[in-house]
């Protein structure tokens, strides 16, 4: 309007705009421009946050979300078009007004920014073992856990998850395998906390920057708890620009990678009977049993003193045949209890709103995302609730200092059904006997297994519940100040203050189920006539509610500075940090109850009421760390590390130790001779470390710190006198007053580059570990008539070596509109233990030093004895684990108890016919695969990966008359009518020589291969094209289709070869299926 | 730029905070102990240590695995616990088979290292309470004599550790003579009750008297064959072949002089008793006062079954006390022991061979070869039988409401019902290994333990626990003390008063025997009377007679009731043998556990990781290292 006024005087406008020329001319000394245009990524898309800076100013934008910009430049200025992941690019405005661009993927990364401890470093000048991921990458598995998103992704890094219990299914995490023989779990660092409480299970992986993995001596900075190796966590940040609105929805279905396949009422009625004979009969009846029970079920002998006795089956031809044909389902059932129980898919859904933007001076991030994951169960009383929101800020609030806010609140949910834990229902699951009713045709339950266990009620919340809410509030602030006049001096303080409040509620209520006495019948006749009864293991509700609270408080600043001299380029930083962690809880248990409706503590009666403490610690920690880098011309690189740790786990005299750690990098390409003969080689870099780490002490095979050491004191406990609960004192321990930290010498040599244009990139890393003055007690030496035995304190004393190998290979291309990537890592660390206390005189086989630690000492097995023929020509002596031999029994090797060191064969087999494995329970060699591909608007990303050389104990399950067979172990069986040398006889609750884990049933036929190759992650995308989106005002849209262990491919068909378990009690790993869109604004 | 100053001073400030920060935070107390030496400057905590040294006595023998499992008084139902290895004789070095905590190596001497702290800290204590001081060194005495006397009964002689060991001594520790280890134990018996006279009795602690008792308990054990070296060589080849017979028993010396010094022990705790229950009856009770007592002394006054007596519990001299406010599983003896039928576990099960041994009640033993014993073998026994043992058709609690019996019978045989359609079918019981009932639980030898399972009909054993304390010594041991030591020395008179004042409590007729048959009839009485308390296992050892007792087959009952002609019975079953002819067939069993006797078994072994780690230890015979 004004303007349109104004042509009406054009002397007027000439003379205003003259005016305007001449004054910004004259404060610029440039003639300017407005230059507009759009920055598209390769696949065409706008790209938003593309940093447009014009060279050699401060002056710059970013671009909005459809990939827009409009800057201000000089005519013959240039522009700096940059953004992470891609390769920047500087076009001279030469006048133009309009300048579009395409921004190319960066494949080598080469500028890429990579987190490393307190600080960030260029990819390209790196020289220690720094593996990342993108947070993008990491969203594209439907996990509701993030530790289960990164096996597969990272060379070196395994994950192995033990459970899918919704709430516990977190993978142990480790980086290059076992290092210590106490924790060898890697330090998880959340924005700049080490050791954040909930770690980084449960942060939504929408919020994830980018996760870092210091593999060697980059890890020193974190001195003490830096031997086993740092995950860093970053979380995003806003960006300046306009508020880019986004909103993700998941829906997912989740169900069992693998459940057990169980015999079905005939098949466990067979091995039934078969057991009959076994448990009774001396072998020379068996045959003649087995007949008889198959024609009459009633097998008639003369017993050994000449009288006239008689066996019957356990289920007569009669019944068998009904099992057979399932003709009476409810007197003769087939009940298929995993089928009875759970569902085929398990819904979860995940929903999480992100507004992220700012201006130049203050940019914003938040998110708030919701998880709903449901258990397995049919009726499930199982599940897990999510709620987070994170809130992060940054302030530029003047020249020279900034400030960071980041606030995380979040709730976790987990709640349960109260008639036993994951552990019992599964293990009620595999005892089930098929010939027994899960539930009646009514709907109302069946009887239980034992306890009151029907897996049918205890996955419900009829017994109750369990209740267990953690809310964390954990905030961090940062000052960041540019000291002014010493150009490169900055100043960063920071704090974090984070606080974990607990409240658990358990409720157990009792259960009724429904009893059939096989023979009643409703007035119909037909409806058997159930009666119903109380149980539970108890008879009156019981209320247990915990609370407790955590406080964490870490305070660091540190100076940094950076210069550079003609091609010398200097870095250093110097800082301080103190932490300390605080906890107190208490519990209160009643029963008694006025009513089960209130389900309320005052509701309760006082007697045999119980109150305590628990959670009760205190942490303390104060530690300097530093850093100094320097390297010329980005080809000779060189770094050095250190951190001096002290912690209040050790006595005064060796609370500090000093952690260095040192790398060194030759960027071979960046040489004349390189660049001259070389050609398909490009971005060469060799580099190496060493690092001097430490460790905390552990209680030997768990993951909890040994504290409180080096002090004298008697813990409490309870006995009863005069009919009252007397306090006890007790000593805890026998106080070492000169331990010091463990010490991590890892080494590590690396080379890295790019092939044929950066279109094939490739890692490997070399490392050796050795881990000495590792902290364990002196039991193995130490005679238990010492009266020490577990008051023993640690010493520095054990000795273990790792060594191994990375390697990461990937291909980058496109064809017209085909994008593709293929990417293949692997990595393999195997470790010895040098030395620990271990107790003396074992022959040579079954010494555990030398041995990788976990390693398993058993039985050789040797087929199978298939009749009385091959025991009467048995030549060893078996007295000693049996003295009746019988068909079916397994044989063993004689492999020790000879010589004078008991490592010759003895013609017997005795326990020292042990023999120490070389492979553990955790796989040698674990590694992914993933491929990568995009047509136009679709993009489907695939990832497989696998884990290799490990052993799993599997099939050693609680089955016999107390509960069901597998039927894997029923297709391989000896019988009297199909005697087997391979496969031994099925025993009746493990009551054999062979299958008693107290006698020999650790052997090598139950030790299993754990290799497997899993499909892990898949994902198809489709992207609604801009122009279309753009329309109806959404800057993206996004539907995707993804999954998660979809395909398995084991050694261990019974269950899921992550498993730990030897006998199917647990919870198993997920399969999920899951759609998602994904819409900004 | 005076802004920026600000700033720098600002981050200055925070950055010179921190490092300037003191490292006193880093000296942190453990929230949930206290500092050791803290102990003995105050009589409560002192007292809280030498309590927490009693815990060593783990459940006393209520034990999901009852050491009656592991002799000739039962057998334990589950697999997998690694006892047939004791009583087949399959144990080894590297094998042990198993061991209860309460005589566990490592346990007993982690245990005496707590008596040890106490003894050598106690006396210079700086409390003032010395009344409290002294009773708190008596009992610390009396546990580390008990702690030493499990492991000498076990494992014979030990080596003796009086010290508080620290870190990085040579812990190397030859064993003790057998003779030193009494001398040892005696001695601190004889601390004990000279620290411990005049204190208040308080249930569950050591008391003068409890100190008296061990001392007798151990010296009659001294005295015994088994402890006689040359006794010992003559009656075992194993044993006798063993290079260092000192650890196991005495090489010389006068066998009249141990069971007098047993005898006068013996006697002196007996004095100091309070004379126990009933135990001056000059005739018997009537049978059904007999089982009432024996009951009632089980129960020692804790049960809430009002028909019992609960003066019986001045029988106890020294136990382990429940309560409901602690959660134990010595509370749960009727879910580890009771039927299957009750949802319960029917772990330690009575075998044939003890039930057999129980007398009938006029004092004639009973026998399978007798046509009236063996058709009606649960009528007119001993009253003992009926108060310790479950049988077929025995009278028990009311049964859960799931389990259809409204007679509230054990029910271990199959029998001949009429269904509803009225066909006769044979059924097998509700507590059988072939019951509708949770069948992996059944008893295998068709009897259930009765003795310390609280009879309360209120008390539901699936889910209820009871509070029946465990006795470790009681006044009635005593005399079977002095009934033994007086047989050793001839004085059989005395020997059979007592003995007989013993069998009029439980309703049981007068002996008049002497000699070896009043040594067999000791025996007898002393395997019924103390039978699952923990006594025959050692007995057996210490009498040399483990090969004929322990070394038997074992002995189950099959019971079959068919229908009398013309009668029948529809469901549900009930006892009835005016409608059932039953049969009574005792069975050998040997595939479940095949006992066998070798005489390595005398003595448990030793581990051989133990062995390697204190080469001094010599092994016990019979055991390759």
């Amino acid at each position: 309007m004004k303007i349109s006024i104004l042509w009406k005087y054009p002397v007027v406008v000439r003379f205003l705009f003259s005016l305007l020329f001449f004054v910004a001319a004259t404060a610029a000394g440039l003639a300017q421009v407005t230059v507009k245009g759009q920055v598209k990524d390769d696949s065409g898309g706008g790209l938003p946050g593309v940093s447009v800076l014009v060279q050699g100013t401060t002056t710059g934008t970013v671009t909005d979300l459809d990939g827009s910009y409009t800057v201000s430049a000089p005519q013959n200025g240039t522009l700096v078009f940059s953004f992470i992941g891609y390769v920047s690019q500087e076009v001279p405005v030469a006048g133009k007004t309009t300048i579009n661009i395409t921004m190319l993927t960066d494949v080598k990364a080469l500028s890429e920014v990579v987190v490393v401890g307190y600080g960030t470093a260029k990819k390209a000048t790196l020289t220690g073992s720094v593996t990342a991921v993108k947070g993008t990458e990491l969203e594209k598995a439907p996990a509701a856990n993030l530790s289960n998103t990164l096996g597969g992704r990272l060379p070196g890094i395994s994950a192995v998850q033990s459970s899918g219990e919704p709430g516990y299914d977190g993978s142990a995490i480790r980086i290059r395998g076992t290092n210590s023989l106490g924790n060898s779990n890697a330090l998880i660092v959340v924005d700049g906390v080490p050791n954040r409480s909930g770690g980084l299970d449960r942060i939504n992986p929408a919020d994830i920057e980018s996760i870092s993995v210091l593999k060697d001596a980059a890890a020193a900075i974190y001195g003490s708890r830096a031997g086993n190796g740092v995950i860093l966590i970053t979380t995003k940040r806003g960006k300046s620009g306009k508020p880019v609105l986004s909103y993700d929805f998941n829906q997912g279905f989740a169900q069992p990678t693998v459940t057990p396949k169980m015999s079905n009422a005939e098949e466990y009625a067979t091995i039934r009977n078969e057991l009959q004979i076994y448990d009774n009969l001396t072998v020379d009846h068996w045959s003649a049993a087995n007949d008889a029970f198959k024609s009459t079920g009633v097998y008639n002998y003369k017993n050994a003193s000449g009288g006239d006795a008689s066996l019957a089956s356990v289920y007569g031809p009669d019944a068998m045949q009904k099992y057979r044909d399932g003709s009476e389902p409810l007197l003769y059932p087939n009940t298929d209890w995993y089928g009875s129980v759970l569902r085929n898919w398990s819904p979860q859904q995940r929903h999480n709103l992100q507004l992220s933007g700012g201006s130049e001076n203050v940019r914003y991030m938040t998110s708030l995302g919701h998880t709903n994951q449901d258990g397995y169960y049919i009726n499930s009383a199982t599940g897990y609730k999510q709620y987070d929101l994170r809130l992060n800020l940054d302030a530029k609030i003047n020249k020279y200092l900034s400030a960071n806010v980041g606030v995380t609140l979040r709730e976790e949910f987990r709640h349960f059904p109260n008639g036993g834990g994951a552990g019992d229902i599964f293990r009620m699951l595999m005892r089930g006997k098929p010939n027994e009713i899960a539930i009646w045709p009514d709907g109302r339950p069946g009887p239980d297994i034992e306890y009151g266990q029907n897996p049918a009620v205890i996955t419900t919340n009829t017994t109750g519940f369990n209740n267990d809410k953690r809310d964390y509030v954990q905030t961090n602030a940062g000052l960041e100040l540019l000291i002014p006049g010493v150009e490169g001096l900055k100043l960063t303080a920071t704090a974090a203050l984070d606080k974990m409040m607990r409240r658990q509620k358990s409720f157990q209520q009792p259960w009724t189920l429904y009893f059939w006495d096989k023979q009643s019948y409703e007035a119909d006749g037909v409806t058997p006539l159930l009666s119903g009864t109380i149980r539970s293991t108890f008879s009156d509700p019981r209320l247990t509610e915990r609370s407790s609270q955590e406080l964490s408080i870490l305070l660091s600043s540190q100076l940094s500075y950076e210069k550079s001299v003609n091609d010398h380029n200097f870095n250093a930083m110097v800082g301080v940090q103190r932490e300390t962690v605080d906890a107190d809880g208490f519990f209160a248990f009643r029963r008694y109850f006025i009513s089960p409706v209130v389900e309320q503590l005052f509701a309760g009666g006082t007697a045999e009421q119980n109150i305590d403490n628990f959670d009760l610690y205190k942490r303390a920690r104060l530690s300097y760390y530093g850093r100094v880098g320097y390297n010329f011309k980005e080809k000779y690189l060189a770094e050095f590390l250190w951190r001096v740790d002290g912690s209040y786990v050790f006595p005064k005299e060796g609370r500090f130790g000093f952690f260095p750690g040192i790398s060194a990098g030759w960027r071979v390409s960046e040489e004349d001779f390189w660049r001259d003969n070389v050609n398909f080689l490009n971005n060469v870099k060799i580099r190496g470390s060493w690092g001097q780490m430490g460790a905390e002490p552990y209680f030997l095979g768990t993951e909890n710190l040994a504290e409180y050491q080096f002090l004298s004191t008697m813990g409490f406990g309870s006995y009863v006198i005069n009919d009252q609960v007397a306090k006890t004192l007790n000593e805890t321990r026998v106080a070492n007053n000169t331990f010091t930290w463990e010490v991590a010498n890892n080494t590590n040599i690396g080379i890295e580059g790019t092939l044929f244009n950066d279109k094939i990139a490739f890692e490997f890393d070399y490392f050796v570990n050795n881990r000495s003055k590792i902290l364990i007690p002196k039991g193995g030496s130490t005679p238990s008539s010492a009266g020490m035995d577990g008051k023993l304190p640690p010493v520095n004393l054990g000795k273990l070596q790792n060594k191994g190998w990375e390697f990461k290979v990937s291909y980058d291309d496109q064809i017209d509109d085909f994008r593709y990537s293929v990417s293949v890592n692997g990595g393999y660390a195997k470790n010895k233990i040098k030395f620990w206390d271990e107790v003396p005189g074992a022959p040579l086989h079954q010494q555990t030093t030398g041995k990788p630690y976990g390693s398993f000492l058993v039985y050789q097995y040797d087929g199978v004895f298939k009749d009385m023929a091959s025991i009467d020509n048995e030549q060893l002596d078996y007295s000693e684990i049996s003295t009746n031999l019988r068909p079916g029994d397994m044989r063993f090797k004689d492999i020790g108890g000879g010589g004078p060191n008991k490592d010759q064969p003895d013609g017997k087999i005795t326990s020292d016919d042990r023999v120490g494995t070389e492979k553990v329970a955790r796989p040698w060699f674990t590694g992914g695969a993933s491929i990568n591909l995009g047509y136009k608007a679709f993009d489907l990303s695939i990832m497989f990966q696998g884990a290799f050389g490990g052993l799993q104990l599997v099939g050693l399950t609680e089955s016999g008359d107390i509960g069901n067979y597998l039927k894997y172990d029923y297709d391989r069986r000896w019988t009297i009518d199909n005697p087997s040398d391979v496969y031994p006889r099925l025993t009746n609750r493990n009551n054999a020589y062979y299958t008693n884990t107290g006698r020999a049933g650790i052997n090598n036929y139950f030790l299993k291969s754990n290799n497997y190759v899993r499909l892990k992650n898949i994902e198809l995308g489709y992207n609604l094209p801009s122009e279309i989106g753009s329309k109806v005002g959404l800057s993206n849209f996004r539907l995707y289709v993804n999954g998660l262990n979809l395909l398995t491919f084991a050694k261990i068909k019974v269950w899921d070869p992550e498993s730990t378990s030897s006998n199917g009690h647990y919870y198993p790993q997920s399969r999920i299926i899951n759609a998602g869109v994904r819409v900004s604004f | 730029m005076k802004l920026n100053y600000k700033n720098l001073l600002f981050a200055g400030f925070f950055a010179i905070g921190l490092t300037a920060c003191k490292t006193d935070f880093l000296d942190v107390n453990p929230p949930s102990e206290i500092a050791a030496d803290q102990v003995w400057t105050d009589g409560a905590l002192s007292e809280a240590f030498v309590t927490g040294i009693y815990a060593g006595l783990g459940q006393g023998g209520f034990s999901e695995q009852m050491l009656a499992s592991l002799s000739d008084e039962a057998v334990f139902t589950h697999t997998g616990r690694d006892i047939n290895l004791v009583n087949e004789g399959s144990l080894s070095a590297s094998v042990l088979g198993w061991v209860d905590g309460t005589y566990n190596w490592s346990n007993m001497y982690s245990r005496i290292r707590a008596t040890n702290i106490a003894i050598a800290n106690l006396p210079t204590a700086t409390f003032t309470n010395s009344t409290l001081r002294d009773r708190l060194i008596g009992e610390a005495y009396f546990l580390r004599a008990y702690y030493y006397q499990q492991l000498l009964r076990y494992y014979g002689g030990v080596p003796i550790i009086h010290k508080v060991y620290t870190l990085d001594e040579d812990y190397e520790a030859g064993r003790n003579t057998y003779a030193e280890c009494v001398a040892a134990i005696v001695n601190d018996c004889d601390s004990a009750a000279i620290m411990l006279a005049g204190k208040t009795d308080v249930k569950g602690r050591a008391t003068k008297l409890a100190a008296l008792t061990l001392k007798s308990r151990v010296l009659t054990y001294a005295a015994s064959d088994l402890h006689d070296v040359p006794t010992m060589k003559a009656k075992s080849a194993e044993l006798a072949s063993y290079s260092n017979p000192e650890f196991l028993g005495y090489l010389s010396g006068e066998r009249a002089a141990r069971w007098n010094a047993a005898l006068s022990a013996t006697k002196e705790a007996l004095d100091a008793s309070n004379g126990g229950y009933k135990l001056n009856l000059t005739a018997p009770v009537t049978a059904e006062e007999g089982k009432l007592n024996y009951v009632s002394i089980a129960m020692a006054g804790a049960s809430g079954d009002k028909s019992l007596d609960a003066s019986a519990s001045s029988e106890l001299i020294f136990a382990k006390y429940y309560t409901p406010d602690l959660n134990e599983g010595g509370r749960s003896m009727g879910l580890y022991n009771g039927p299957n039928g009750y949802h319960n576990w029917a772990g330690n099960t009575p075998i044939g061979l003890l039930v057999d041994d129980y007398e009938m009640n006029d004092g004639t033993p009973f026998s399978w070869t007798n046509p009236a014993h063996k058709a009606n073998p649960y009528t007119n026994r001993d009253p003992r039988l009926y108060a310790t043992i479950l049988y077929d058709g025995a009278d028990w609690k009311p049964r859960p409401s799931d389990v259809n019996d409204p007679a509230n019978q054990v029910q271990t045989g199959a029998y001949d019902i009429l269904n509803e359609s009225g066909a006769k079918v044979n059924r097998y019981g509700l507590d059988t290994r072939q019951s509708v009932v949770e069948d992996w639980n059944g008893s295998r030898t068709g009897y259930y333990m009765r003795k310390f399972i609280d009879p309360n009909p209120e008390l539901r054993d699936q889910s209820d626990r009871q509070n029946i304390p465990w006795p470790f010594f009681r006044v009635t041991e005593l005399v079977f003390n002095l009934i033994e030591a007086n047989i050793e020395l001839g004085n059989d008179a005395e020997a059979l008063t007592w003995l007989n004042r013993i069998r009029f409590r439980a309703g049981m007729p007068a002996l008049k025997v002497g000699g070896d048959a009043l040594k067999k009839a000791y025996q007898q009485e002393r395997r019924i009377e103390l039978v699952y308390e923990e006594h025959r296992y050692h007995d057996t050892r210490r009498w040399m007679i483990a090969k004929e007792t322990l070394g038997r087959p074992m002995l189950y009952i099959n019971v079959t009731g068919r229908f009398k002609a013309g009668k029948s019975m529809r469901e549900p079953y009930r006892y009835d043998p005016t409608v059932y002819d039953y049969t009574y067939t005792s069975v050998e069993e040997k595939s479940h556990e095949n006992r066998q006797w070798f005489d390595k078994m005398y003595f448990r072994p030793f581990h051989r990781d133990e062995l390697n780690r204190n080469p001094s230890l010599e092994q016990n015979p019979g055991f390759a290292n």
